[in-house]
């Protein structure tokens, strides 16, 4: 016997019609009723805002409620400043009412382009009936906002919609009905509670906080309320979503290494910008080769042990050993595996140009032998790059491949005075199989779009991810453009993936270009780490900004801001409070161990425009830290023994002293300042006389009833949504 | 910088002919040395509050000045250009000295009246005014920032 299942046609997705509803204003003929009609080769079929100071808007109203599926943007046939770099799409029922569905970009060309719009919650599709678009920026920032032609897509069939118009009316109600049964009992109408909650049989949040919240808030049964947690935590994993959504802390933390013997300032590297750093993960060694001093380019190469926290100084000057010069702007990168450095390139100013060879020299160290090896003479005779700096190098040690990228390629100058000399050379993309010490072009610098072409640049940042086996680039200068782009370099398969063309960008969500940035890898967790410190630009110095560390999620292809320090820098030498963190830099070096996850950083050009000699030799590590189970559960259990106390020291004060001395103290981290302070504050609830502090919204409530409500509310944070009451409160809906 | 040459010519206002806003009060109707037949508005003192830079340099055919688009802040469409580096041979011939250009068919000219009102407002009358800007400043190497 056949079971036939009648599924319902596919809705179809068509053309939905609107018209405009409201606008924030126009300028001249530009009149929002334009983007109502698709003309690309009339300049004036357009809506045009007055000005790009915000609000700038267009709300469209549908000639009847519909999913809206997808938006198409019409443009002009020429590339236009005043398209929309940055948008924002809301929709909803009512105007009032609406919900972010869509926040990109486009691109500055004559192509129509459509998006998605969120038309789902979960599963279920909701409709709108309004939808609002909001300019934000335009390509050119002192233009106005301009829209050519706008499309809706979607479903207006009844049939489909009214369905959901349903769904999203009982939505509603049942999401009102959760805040007042939150709100009833929050105010301990317990009848009123029980009552709608009999009537409508809808649940104000999951069983296991019903419990909490009976423990806690009624019975007072603290031990309880803290097993009830620790289950939750450990048992369950229902903290996992708490943890996953708190950003990293970064904890820097000087490293000031064992000096050995005693010979004053010979026991680590001296001062020094443009040096350059690599880390054996296995051995935990750092090693550092070469630099500027701010007077002259170094040859002495170190390792630093990280179990030892000691340097050594393997040689005062490498070339006295077969190595390379004194030098700096060169590039180095590690074979772990082998146990291998290589180090190409160098930087010479215009003065010594056009006296010292322009050769390309490299080199290769061997750890084990502590023996140079000079590979090439010149590895631009052999097919290679031409002697260049800051160019960036990565190590493939699997295939025992190196790739370099970028960088200015030294030229001797004609006419030193001269400074509309020729344009600027960039180096290309290079690979060298270190096996037959050969070289090959991959990529010619190229300043077209082809998909499989490649800008070359200075200052960028390129990575080698181990698993996938691409090389990640982005950033970087183009003389005086910064580049904004970011792409992957498959090495097997010999193919460029653009990830972001550097147009679409939602400025403030990426790394600002232009900032110094030194990034690092980590294959493992499979994310990019960027650390951004100085501005080029001598005027936003002035800005007092310090480093911002963003980490980028390659699965996720997405950026996010660890922490973006604004504090002012105080230019107190004798400033008596530790540095929290490295000042803000340029030319330093930042390396990463991604077995044991700590970054490294060793000295820079802290770009003092009154001591421009000046170099730094600080050295730092950066551990991201997130709070762990541990933590969270430990803090739990302080708020509880808190409240606890607080509730003892008004009726039984000496009990309440020493549960505060013993079972309150246990929950606190008597290491960490922050927590020691505030503990040793708590002391002064015993000299209380009354809590002078009511819970606002909470006056009708007993205070031993409201105070344990607001440790309930504080508590159910740590659990997932999905479990929780509604976050709301009926009384914030109240306007004056 | 007018030389004798260029002080009998009118002074015109230069509007943006898409949505008319005023984009000039000194502009000179003038014709493009390396090619005589174009004809366009050219004006010493750079328009900024009107008019703003759009896209990247670019040099034409006819001959290696080095220009940048200029675009009306109102609807912004592309008015004209700025000179941002002359060639040689321009900068050696006769030339009125004026780097901000606007095309004729992008906007809509007015010669302007003294403040007699009777007579055409001449560009000898017209007070002298600094010269452009240097278009080279801050050429601070960048390789400072590297070591």
């Amino acid at each position: 016997m056949l079971l036939f299942n009648k599924m319902a046609a596919n809705p179809e997705n068509r053309v939905l019609c609107y018209s405009v509803f409201k606008w924030s204003s126009y300028s001249s003929t530009y009149l929002p009723e334009n983007i109502l009609v698709d003309k690309p080769n009339d300049q004036s079929s357009r809506w045009s805002s007055e000005s790009n100071y915000p609000p700038q808007y267009l709300i469209l109203k549908l000639e009847r409620p519909a999913i809206v599926q997808s938006i198409t943007f019409g443009k002009y046939e020429k590339t236009h400043v005043c398209n929309l770099k940055k948008f924002k799409v809301f929709g909803g029922m009512s105007e009032e009412n609406m919900t972010e569905l869509l926040s990109s970009g486009l691109k500055n060309d004559y192509n129509k382009e459509t998006f998605t719009l969120k038309h789902r919650i979960d599963e279920q599709m909701f409709p709108c009936r309004f939808i609002k678009i909001v300019p934000l920026m335009s390509w050119g920032p002192s233009f106005n906002f301009s829209i050519w032609y706008i499309e809706l897509h979607g479903i207006d069939e009844p049939d489909v919609v009214q369905p959901c118009l349903n769904w999203y009316s009982k939505y509603r109600e049942q999401e009102a009905i959760r805040l007042c049964l939150k709100h009833f009992r929050q105010h301990n109408y317990t009848e009123a509670f029980e009552s709608l909650q009999k009537k409508t049989k809808i649940a104000l949040e999951h069983p296991m906080l019903t419990d909490l919240h009976d423990k806690l808030v009624l019975k007072g049964d603290f031990d309880a309320c803290e097993e009830l947690i620790d289950k939750a935590v450990h048992a369950d994993g229902l903290f996992n979503q708490y943890i996953s959504q708190q950003e990293y802390k970064p904890r820097w933390s000087q490293i000031i290494p064992k000096s050995n013997k005693g010979d004053g300032d010979d026991n680590r590297p001296g001062m020094r910008g443009g040096h350059q750093m690599v880390i054996d993960v296995q051995t935990e060694t750092v090693y550092l080769f070469g630099g500027w001093d701010g007077t002259q380019d170094l040859a002495d190469f170190w390792a630093y042990s990280v179990q030892e926290n000691q340097w050594i100084c393997i040689s005062r000057d490498t070339e006295k050993e077969n190595g390379p010069s004194a030098r700096s702007c060169h590039k180095m990168c590690i074979d772990s595996q082998r146990r291998q450095i290589y180090t190409l390139g160098r930087y010479l100013d215009s003065s010594v140009r056009n006296s010292k060879s322009l050769k390309s020299d490299f080199y290769r160290y061997d750890i084990d032998t502590n023996t140079w090896m000079l590979l090439s003479e010149d590895t631009s005779a052999d097919g290679g790059p031409k002697l260049v700096f800051d160019h960036q190098m990565c190590m493939d040690s699997e295939k025992h491949m190196i790739y370099t990228f970028g960088g200015r390629i030294l030229t001797c100058n004609g006419n030193v005075d001269d400074s509309r000399t020729s344009d600027p050379q960039f180096s290309g993309l290079y690979a060298y199989h270190c096996h037959s010490n050969t070289w090959k072009l991959l990529r010619e610098d190229s300043c077209n779009a082809g998909p499989e072409d490649v800008q070359s640049r200075i200052g960028h940042c390129m990575l080698f991810h181990t698993k996938n086996r691409c090389l990640y680039v982005f950033g970087g200068q183009r003389s005086k453009t910064y580049l904004n782009d970011f792409f992957s370099y498959d090495v097997d398969n010999d193919h460029v993936e653009i990830i972001s063309d550097g147009t679409k960008k939602d400025s403030g969500m990426v790394p600002m270009t232009g900032f110094t940035q030194r990034a690092t890898i980590d294959p493992e967790l499979n994310e990019i780490h960027v650390l951004s410190g100085l501005s080029k630009d001598k005027d936003k110095r002035e800005e007092n900004v310090r480093n911002s560390f963003w980490i980028y999620d390659i699965a996720r292809n997405s950026w996010s801001c660890v922490y973006k320090n604004d504090q002012s820098v105080k230019e107190n030498p004798s400033k008596t409070l530790q540095e929290e963190e490295p000042c803000p830099r340029f030319a330093h070096q930042l390396v990463y161990d991604e077995l044991h996850k700590v970054h490294y950083l060793f000295g820079g050009n802290p770009g003092k425009s009154c001591s421009p000699k000046m170099r730094l030799d600080d050295f730092w590590s950066l551990k991201l830290c997130r709070p762990s189970k541990e933590y969270l559960l430990r803090h739990c259990k302080y708020l509880i023994r808190k409240y606890r106390f607080e509730e003892k020291a008004q009726t039984e004060p000496l009990s309440a002293l020493k549960y505060l001395q013993n079972d309150l103290s246990l929950t606190v981290d008597h290491s960490d300042p922050e927590e020691t302070k505030e503990f040793q504050l708590l002391a002064s609830a015993l000299f209380k006389s009354s809590s002078d502090f009511i819970p606002l919204g909470f006056s009708d409530v007993d205070q031993t009833y409201a105070q344990r409500t607001q440790l309930f509310d504080t508590l159910v944070n740590f659990f997932p949504d999905s479990m929780t009451p509604p976050k709301g409160n009926l009384v914030d809906l109240i306007t004056l | 910088m007018s030389t004798s040459t260029f002080k009998n010519r009118c002074v015109t206002l230069v509007c943006c002919k898409f949505c008319d806003s005023l984009l000039c009060t000194r502009g000179m109707k003038a014709v493009l040395l390396s090619d005589t037949k174009v004809e366009l508005f050219s004006t010493d003192i750079p328009p900024h509050s009107t008019v703003d830079f759009v896209a990247s340099c670019y040099c034409t055919e006819s001959c290696k000045c080095r220009l940048k688009d200029i675009a009306c802040l109102k609807c912004g469409n592309v008015v004209g250009y700025h000179v941002v580096a002359p060639c040689k041979p321009c900068l050696l011939s006769c030339n009125n000295g004026h780097f901000w250009m606007f095309h004729s068919d992008s906007v809509s000219a007015v010669n302007r009246l003294d403040p007699s009102g009777l007579n055409l407002l001449l560009w000898g009358d017209l007070p002298e005014t600094e010269s452009s800007e240097d278009e080279g400043t801050g050429d601070l190497s960048e390789e400072e920032y590297i070591r």
